[in-house]
């Protein structure tokens, strides 16, 4: 269960979310749309703990526990996952090292032991495979030299590799064909099931196609402004955004 | 015999404008002394290396008027080279490769207590010969450690040199490299940990005496603490040295606000059918990588190793010996591990 209460932030002394409040059941998937500069974005970084927002007020917790205080490694041993919508390039990390690294990281903050260079490898052979990720892309460097759909990919991957209890998707399928969507969406729902919550941040419908929501919310001027079931996406679709904006304006 | 401190460039001078050799020499009490290799060979040239406007060649100089110990080498060795607290060392290595052959050195600088080691590597390389020649500097904190290096690089050759500096009290590693056949390379690369009040200054000057021959300089440097770190490199490419190749690269990484890398890259080009870069950045870690690397569990400071062994990475491909990659990468390893 993540519960957003009264959640505000600032970036350079300017406030872009501004009261919101979110709450998503275990096992449940959230949509949340809006229009370009609503705070989407800023959200999903809020959530994962990027230092660069000023977070002044409200509170975010994980199964009654506040993450608020929390770095971004301890959200993440916690089970908070953010797939990027511009996964980050790094020159001279193999895949393969980053993800060892990270899963031994939140191997051991979660009290399980580290896994050795075979089980390592066993996991992430796996993994790929389910995912139809070939292995190559595992001795490359972290996202460089990556396509669109790769990158995209590889997120869902390190997802599938870190378990977490909560997933936020950050525009996804940005820059993605729809073949590429749809592997990155059959990924995540593989991953759907248990207490593993979701929140699907995007601008289109087209995503929510192939990732069916239970809640779909729409986001504007720091705020949740509307919820509703997955026909709220249609008609936002329909209409645009104009109109649910300027009636809840 | 005192410390020929009259001698020695102060500040004033173009080349020593960020190295104050003779600031750190005054602090030091030292006698003459030996590090017990003896001197009975033949020094192959006597004289100072370069053309006239190569007017820096003083510790060449200092060296050749206080030889302590002569070492001469003509194929695969490990070299020590080794202070003592209390020593005024000159030590001056010869190391001559004929034609046709492949020769690897591995030289270690370090010491105990404080010093002052001037050494001189005094290199000739045949024809078709290639010398890969590793240089592991650990100096105490209280050492002052100059090198001048100088290479003549013959035809169809290579010159393939890493320097990695990981514990520097003072340390000027200087080279003087002429490439005097058609058809040769001279490849340096290197690595500058440095953290506390380290100082060191890498001056390189490559000079281009012939036609379709390559240079490639690649320097990644590290600052922490109150470190100084110095990088000039010079290609100097005369009107006769056509279809010259020449890179150089200097990248520091800044990782405390009261450390200081200055650079300085100089290309110098007479010949007009040539390809000559430089570049040189000096900056932070950046946020985003190291954000991305934390969202997935990894510790900062983890993170933060990873990125700087990553940022290391690209001088280390330069060495084509792959158990010495994995000396370096290991000792790489080490001084992020010691400086947590």
């Amino acid at each position: 269960m993540i519960e957003i209460k009264q959640l505000k932030a600032e970036i350079d002394g300017k406030e872009i979310l501004k009261g919101l409040d979110l709450t998503i059941e275990p096992g449940k998937v959230h949509a949340i749309m809006g229009p370009n500069g609503s705070g989407k974005s800023t959200l999903s970084y809020v959530l994962a703990g990027r230092e660069d927002y000023d977070v002044t007020g409200g509170d975010i917790t994980l199964n009654g526990e506040s993450i608020m205080e929390m770095a971004p490694e301890e959200r993440a041993a916690k089970g908070v996952f953010l797939a990027f919508q511009y996964p980050v390039e790094i020159p001279g990390v193999q895949m393969t090292t980053f993800m060892k690294t990270a899963v031994n990281s939140v191997r051991k903050a979660r009290g399980q032991g580290e896994l050795d260079a075979i089980d390592f490898l066993k996991l992430m052979k796996g993994k790929c495979k389910e995912l139809g990720i070939s292995d190559e892309m595992m001795k490359r460097a972290v996202n460089v030299g990556f396509s669109g759909g790769e990158k995209k990919r590889n997120e869902v991957l390190q997802m599938a590799m870190l378990e977490p209890t909560f997933a936020v998707l950050d525009e996804t399928d940005s820059g993605l064909d729809i073949d590429a969507l749809k592997i990155v969406a059959d990924g995540v729902n593989k991953m759907r099931g248990g207490d593993r919550s979701f929140l699907v941040i995007t601008h289109y419908q087209r995503l929510l196609d192939y990732i069916k929501p239970d809640v779909v919310h729409v986001m504007a001027n720091g705020k949740i402004i509307k919820t509703g079931g997955p026909e709220l996406a249609h008609e936002l679709e329909a209409k645009g955004y104009a109109d649910i904006v300027g009636a809840a304006a | 015999m005192g410390l020929p401190l009259e001698r020695i460039p102060t500040t004033k001078s173009e080349r020593w404008k960020y190295t104050n050799l003779p600031r750190a020499l005054k602090k030091l009490d030292l006698k003459s002394a030996s590090l017990g290799w003896g001197s009975n060979v033949v020094v192959l040239q006597p004289t100072a290396p370069g053309e006239a406007q190569y007017q820096d060649t003083v510790l060449w100089d200092l060296n050749t008027s206080h030889v302590s110990d002569v070492q001469f080498f003509t194929g695969n060795a490990d070299i020590d080279v080794v202070a003592r607290d209390g020593q005024w060392l000159s030590p001056r290595i010869v190391i001559d490769i004929k034609d046709n052959e492949t020769v690897t050195i591995v030289e270690r600088q370090g010491g105990q207590g404080s010093y002052w080691k001037n050494t001189v590597v005094q290199i000739r390389i045949g024809n078709n010969s290639t010398l890969r020649h590793y240089r592991l500097n650990d100096e105490a904190a209280g050492g002052v450690s100059t090198i001048f290096t100088h290479v003549k690089i013959g035809r169809d050759s290579t010159y393939e040199t890493f320097s990695l500096i990981e514990g520097a009290g003072f340390v000027r590693n200087q080279t003087h490299a002429e490439i005097q056949g058609e058809n040769a390379h001279c490849w340096m690369n290197g690595i500058n940990l440095l953290k506390g009040d380290q100082h060191a200054d890498t001056t390189i000057t490559i000079e281009h005496q012939q036609p379709h021959c390559t240079s490639k300089q690649t320097f990644k440097s590290v600052l922490d603490g109150k470190s100084h770190c110095v990088f000039q490199g010079k290609v100097h490419v005369h009107q006769i040295a056509q279809k010259t190749d020449g890179y150089q690269l200097s990248n520091a990484l800044i990782l405390s606000p009261a450390a200081e890398m200055d650079t300085k890259p100089e290309l110098e080009i007479y010949a007009d059918d040539v390809k000559c870069s430089h570049g040189a950045t000096t900056g932070r870690l950046d946020d985003a990588p190291l954000f991305y690397l934390r969202a997935r569990g990894i510790p900062e400071e983890m993170a933060r190793a990873l990125l700087i062994e990553a940022f290391c990475g690209q001088a280390i491909e330069g060495v084509s010996d792959e158990a010495m990659q994995e000396i370096i990468r290991e000792k790489v390893g080490q001084w992020l591990t010691s400086r947590a």
